[in-house]
């Protein structure tokens, strides 16, 4: 296993995220993700030059998605699967943490027993007394 | 931890609520209610057919409505603009709103997510990458 010396810490869903919105990366991604494979061959694959391949090569390794292996002068490279980890989970906590939102904003505007609730921009019959 | 773990390739998720089905239901079919909690700008047509149209954290989430039933049940399709993963339409959401005395149960499920969902299966990458490109809000996680 390479050791991931280029990687500090993990680098959170965003990085993951914004590296993942660019289709070239993520091409590039589906190329490694099951084998190892060195530059030229990944840049074979794109009608870009072997520079702008390494750009993207460069991205995806700094957000954690893919480890850098050095074998004489030939750079290779392989998807690592767990840096989708924070991103995963942040899927899952979509919708929950959505639905939370929404309770918030209702009881906010409902809140309980004041009946009808006199923050809503609804008007209100003038009430004039006549005695 | 949990790479073993199935993911569904359907997600749900539930909320109680503590105002009736009436006065929930509105808040995923107008505009101007679904912008104080899921997104920042809103197109809804909430009649099938209708459009869905919502921007969710600077993603264009779209589809069209399916089904509108207040105050019991809407369903939307879901997909995001320019995403190959997740085009507009290819998944769809339902949500189902049911009274408890004077609460609201809302149980929201997310269909046809694609196959990639699934963390241990490999082969599902390819598209589950795609979704993450563009599905998830770049907000911090809570807690």
């Amino acid at each position: 296993m390479a050791a991931p010396e280029d990687l500090a810490t993990p680098a959170g869903p965003d990085a993951v995220l914004r590296a993942l919105a660019d289709p070239h990366r993520r091409e590039i991604i589906r190329l490694v993700q099951g084998r190892e494979l060195p530059a030229g061959q990944i840049a074979g694959n794109f009608s870009l030059t072997q520079q702008a391949v390494s750009q993207h090569l460069t991205v995806l390794k700094r957000a954690g998605l893919v480890d850098e292996r050095r074998e004489g002068t030939r750079r290779l490279y392989r998807f690592r699967r767990d840096a989708l980890e924070p991103v995963r989970e942040l899927l899952d906590e979509f919708w929950p943490d959505a639905l939370e939102r929404l309770k918030e904003v209702v009881e906010r505007d409902h809140p309980r027993g004041s009946g009808p609730n006199p923050s809503r921009a609804r008007p209100r019959p003038s009430r004039k007394s006549t005695t | 931890m949990s790479e073993t773990t199935p993911t569904p390739t359907v997600v749900t998720a539930s909320v109680r609520i503590a105002a009736p089905p009436g006065v929930v239901f509105p808040y995923f079919t107008s505009p101007v209610l679904i912008t104080q909690w899921l997104a920042e700008r809103a197109d809804l047509d909430a009649q099938p057919g209708g459009v869905f149209s919502i921007d969710v954290r600077g993603n264009p989430a779209r589809g069209t409505f399916i089904e509108v039933d207040p105050p019991h049940r809407v369903v939307f399709t879901w997909g995001i603009e320019g995403d190959a993963g997740l085009p507009p339409g290819s998944s769809f959401v339902e949500v189902v709103l049911e009274g408890d005395v004077d609460d609201t149960i809302v149980t929201l499920t997310h269909h046809g997510l694609p196959e990639a969902y699934r963390a241990s299966h490999q082969e599902g990458w390819t598209e589950f990458l795609g979704v993450l490109a563009k599905v998830v809000p770049s907000s911090p996680l809570q807690g």
